[in-house]
């Protein structure tokens, strides 16, 4: 074969492995896409979820910058369902402001006080905080929320959370969420110390305040931005 | 305009397959011990990458894949034939692949940037340009022409 006959090969050979490699991409990418619009059909609110969450930084349960000047501590239960009146209508204009521009990170720690199988979802939303989607979890959690102590919390419920929330490895997930209960215990047993009634209650740590404070549950949007304020 | 030498193409694919064996080195070492590549710039997308599925295939970090391929188109550079032309392409344009892929997950699924993978992204993309303008300009003459390096 001579110069030119060997260069013509090569040249074939390596459009057909670029042609090749731009099929592979485009494949994975749209089978990636595919998977994030499907999820668990179970499972509502999941694009709103990942809408409202979309860009903003996540360290296990804390959501926002790190260096946020203001840490808003919640005490919560998953199974509460005053909790998840919070989580969708008190809690959002907060995340899209004051924790989106770097002012605010929240801190969600479980305050297991409705029944066991909140000491399990507790467990499962720190599994899934692991793999940076603790707050798609609890947000996807409190959407999809059933009856207090009905049982709806189980396996199969929580499984679909965290598939919806965007937890991709699922072995590693449930092996974490197997261990996690200690850590569950120990913010409850956190917010007990500081006194904490019910859920959720909120405190707040920042530049003005003597460490956390406890905010109690203020009843608005409005009261919770005068209570950071306050804490700036 | 004109090509460069070959010889200044196979040094220039050896400098940047020497930094991206460092990177993903550095990457598959931390990782190995349990901990996640620091972010010179502060912040925890390194971390959040690091912890996703993403960071690895059938168990294996990638990082690990990709310090092979760097080292194969390391070896590519001092090798003097269409083989080594040819096999650094495709190796260079699967990395380049995988960088894009990679990029698209980090950028819309993980949501997280992670500088290294940027890094390694960036050093895969020069070495495809290069291991593209080399086979390009310079294959199909082995025997023919002489390298002028």
């Amino acid at each position: 074969m001579n110069g030119a006959d060997r260069r013509s090969k090569l040249m074939q050979m390596a459009a057909g492995a670029v042609f090749l490699a731009i099929a592979v991409v485009v494949v994975l990418i749209i089978v990636n896409a595919a998977d994030e619009e499907g999820g668990d059909t179970n499972i509502e609110g999941a694009s709103e979820v990942s809408r409202e969450l979309r860009g903003i930084p996540q360290q296990g349960m804390v959501l926002g910058d790190p260096a946020a000047p203001v840490e808003l501590i919640e005490f919560g239960d998953l199974q509460c369902p005053v909790c998840a009146g919070y989580a969708e209508e008190i809690l959002p204009p907060i995340i899209e402001n004051q924790v989106r521009r770097g002012e605010v990170k929240i801190d969600f720690r479980n305050f297991t006080i409705v029944g066991p199988q909140s000491l399990d979802a507790g467990a499962a939303a720190l599994a899934a905080g692991a793999q940076g989607r603790g707050w798609n979890f609890v947000e996807l959690f409190y959407r999809n929320q059933g009856g207090e102590n009905s049982g709806f919390a189980d396996d199969d419920f929580l499984e679909a959370v965290a598939k919806s929330a965007g937890v991709k490895d699922s072995a590693r997930w449930n092996r974490e969420r197997a261990e996690l209960g200690v850590k569950v215990e120990e913010t409850s047993t956190e917010a007990e110390e500081l006194g904490l009634q019910g859920t959720p209650t909120f405190a707040l740590r920042g530049p003005q305040t003597d460490g956390i404070e406890v905010i109690g549950t203020p009843g608005s949007t409005g009261d919770l931005e005068e209570a950071i304020d306050e804490a700036s | 305009m004109s090509i460069p030498s070959e010889g200044t193409l196979r040094r220039a694919i050896a400098f940047f397959a020497t930094l991206g064996v460092g990177v993903a080195a550095y990457i598959a070492i931390v990782e190995a011990g349990g901990d996640s590549p620091v972010c010179l710039a502060g912040g925890s997308g390194c971390k959040t990458v690091a912890d996703s599925s993403y960071s690895h295939v059938a168990g294996i970090n990638i990082a690990i894949f990709g310090v092979i391929g760097y080292l194969l188109l390391l070896a590519s550079a001092f090798l003097n034939s269409d083989g080594a032309r040819l096999g650094g392409f495709l190796v260079a344009l699967g990395g380049f692949g995988y960088s894009i892929f990679l990029t698209y997950i980090e950028i819309f699924k993980i949501e997280a940037i992670c500088q290294w993978c940027v890094a390694s992204a960036v050093l895969m993309t020069i070495l495809f340009a290069l291991s593209a303008i080399r086979l390009v300009g310079y294959g199909g003459t082995d025997g023919a022409i002489p390298d002028r390096a």
